[in-house]
């Protein structure tokens, strides 16, 4: 945790604060990290890059709804999964393009958000969503175990397609088969367009919306904001973009079992990486992200101890550093 | 047929005294308790090392398994909850802080007593026969041992001192405050309780399935959805959710398939939250 957290303070010095500010600082990431694969060719490095960049995706589409909007979902891996699960069905028994299936994942996603968002509509409390949106996701883990038919349950969906060739004017044809780099530049280019969804949303009067209806719903209605609207939005579109990268998942990691994807396992990361990172910030999600997945995976001596050492984090954030525990050492014009 | 609603029954008193637990927190505190599932783990290796260990009989094991839980319970409160009590953003921080204490019960539970299931042996053998079923002693017991427990449970919230100033810090904390209660020690207490009732469950059905440090998800998940069936904060309300989950549960099974008991029952949660979000008795009733 030190060295990582010492690297991240030696990179503020280096930078001047105002390029580390705002969203521009994600494009000097972006650039940095792009450049990667020319300069290393490991592949477990790249691997393990392209499962930062995803985490940080996924987390950033929770912060949207839950950092935001203020409606704390505990289910956000019932968008995940289901978006995986979508794709790989779609693309397997249907015989699509995966570069097709990867966009229906997402909307079967949002149509899901959608779905979970009416009887989460009358609920104010957080604890009584975290219930309702937990609740919804075990169902879907339970659908997904027992339809052993359809998706073989818990022994798992293996022969999912790898992405399909795609030929880029002026490059080539890429192919994605037993190759880690494409994939790299497509979860890339996925998580570039994600956030700059997100930055955009976040300015925009929508984002503002959200966040009178985080910091008082009565308020915010007497003010003439549609909560209803705002709401089921968030769900939505939070839902879609986690459908987005579960679907990728899926063509990239190729086997899927419900306790993998669909699990409160995943959820508990999400959480995890946000409070390293700092919830409701717009640059927490991707640097707990990031943090804790380089962590955990580099730190794998650990072993059997990894999962003690969560919940003490866990419990030590949230005693000691609630805002996250990355922000503290950004400089403070960067927190946003 | 009848069996299988007398094993909903006998599901639906050990969810009705996990859900009792969780409601009482909910109640006092205002948090949900990720880690319930934990202190019923706990009660379960309790009584293991209790009974298979120290060689104790049940009628001490038993006892002592609660009380380690609920000093567990009230340490992790003091420990845990308390620091964030007051401070912004009590909306989702106990979750957190909870959450991270169940993921650490656990693994301590994994590396202490290690991943193989635990038998332990029913505390009564053999059975009775009654309405033409034969139905074994454990089972009779767990629903006894309920009941009794629960009449202690609301006998002590209404006529001891200690059960008002519980009840009355549920009611107005300020109030409470004001009357010279002790709000921050009734917290822990409370915490304490649910912990040891949370144990006592565990006591109960352990020897009919085994005791692992997995054994609380599961059952936790079913207790948030007794909670909101009977309304949160309710113990009536947890009573009566726990049997009528168990019952829902049993004639899924008889219904349909034991495989599909959890989605109905999960999809009961939504449905209820949906249309009555306050559950069936969301007055605050102690």
């Amino acid at each position: 945790m030190s060295e990582v957290t010492g690297a991240v303070a030696r990179a503020r010095l280096a930078l001047p604060a105002r390029l580390v500010e705002g969203g521009r600082a994600y494009f000097w990431v972006a650039a940095a990290i792009a450049v990667v694969p020319a300069i290393s060719a490991d592949p477990y490095f790249i691997h393990i890059l392209i499962l930062s960049m995803m985490h940080a995706a996924l987390v950033s589409s929770w912060n949207l709804l839950t950092g935001y909007a203020g409606l704390f979902s505990f289910g956000h891996q019932a968008f995940f999964g289901l978006g995986a699960y979508v794709s790989a069905l779609m693309a397997m028994r249907l015989g699509l393009s995966p570069w097709l299936t990867l966009f229906a994942g997402g909307v079967v996603a949002a149509g899901a958000g959608l779905l979970i968002a009416l009887p989460c509509l009358r609920l104010r409390a957080p604890p009584y969503i975290a219930i309702a949106t937990l609740g919804f996701a075990e169902i879907c883990r339970f659908v997904a175990t027992n339809l052993v038919g359809l998706t073989r349950g818990e022994l798992g969906l293996w022969g999912i397609p790898e992405m399909t060739a795609l030929t880029v004017p002026g490059v080539g044809t890429l192919s994605f088969t037993g190759q880690r780099v494409p994939y790299f530049y497509l979860m890339l280019g996925l998580w570039v367009a994600i956030m700059a969804l997100l930055y955009r949303l976040i300015r925009s009067p929508f984002g503002l919306a959200l966040k009178s209806v985080r910091d008082s719903q009565d308020a915010a209605e007497s003010l003439g904001v549609d909560i209803t609207r705002t709401k089921v939005a968030a769900f939505v579109i939070s839902a879609f973009l986690a459908g987005l990268v579960g679907s990728f998942y899926a063509h990239y990691v190729l086997i899927l079992t419900p306790s993998a994807v669909l699990s409160v396992g995943v959820m508990v990361e999400i959480v995890a990486m946000t409070l390293v990172g700092g919830l409701g910030t717009f640059l927490g999600p991707t640097l707990g992200a990031f943090t804790l997945t380089l962590m955990l995976e580099y730190l794998r001596a650990l072993g059997e101890y990894r999962l003690l050492i969560y919940g003490a984090l866990l419990i030590v954030i949230i005693l000691f550093m609630p805002e996250g525990a990355v922000q503290r050492l950004l400089p403070r014009r960067a927190r946003f | 047929m009848i069996e299988q609603l007398f094993n909903g029954l006998v599901s639906g008193a050990v969810y009705a005294l996990m859900a009792s637990g969780l409601s009482l927190i909910w109640g006092t505190l205002k948090m949900l308790n990720f880690a319930h599932g934990e202190f019923y783990m706990l009660g379960g290796f309790g009584v293991y090392l209790g009974l298979l260990l120290a060689g104790f009989s049940p009628l001490l094991a038993v006892p002592l398994a609660m009380l380690g839980a609920g000093v567990v319970g009230i340490v992790a409160g003091r420990l845990v909850i308390h620091p964030l009590l007051d401070q912004p953003g009590w909306d989702v921080s106990p979750v957190i802080a909870t959450l991270g204490l169940s993921i650490l019960f656990q693994n301590l539970a994994l590396h202490l007593w290690g991943e193989r299931f635990k038998n332990i042996p029913y505390y009564i053998e053999g059975g009775v026969d009654l309405l033409g079923i034969r139905m074994a002693w454990q089972r009779v017991l767990i629903v006894a041992v309920t009941v009794v427990m629960i009449a202690v449970v609301v006998i002590a919230l209404r006529r001891t001192w200690w059960g008002r100033a519980l009840r009355a810090t549920a009611q107005d904390r300020d109030a409470a405050m004001l009357a010279g209660i002790n709000v921050y020690a009734v917290y822990l207490w409370t915490m304490g309780l649910a912990a040891a009732l949370a144990a006592l469950a565990a006591a109960m059905l352990a020897p009919i399935y085994s005791v692992n440090p997995w054994m609380g998800t599961a059952l936790l998940l079913k207790a948030f959805i007794v909670c909101v069936l009977g309304g949160l904060g309710s113990l009536g309300g947890a009573i009566l959710g726990g049997i009528l989950l168990g019952t829902t549960e049993s004639l899924t099974v008889i219904l349909w398939s034991s495989e599909w008991k959890d989605v109905v029952a999960f999809v009961l949660l939504i449905l209820v939250l949906w249309v009555r979000p306050a559950g069936l008795l969301g007055t605050r009733e102690w």
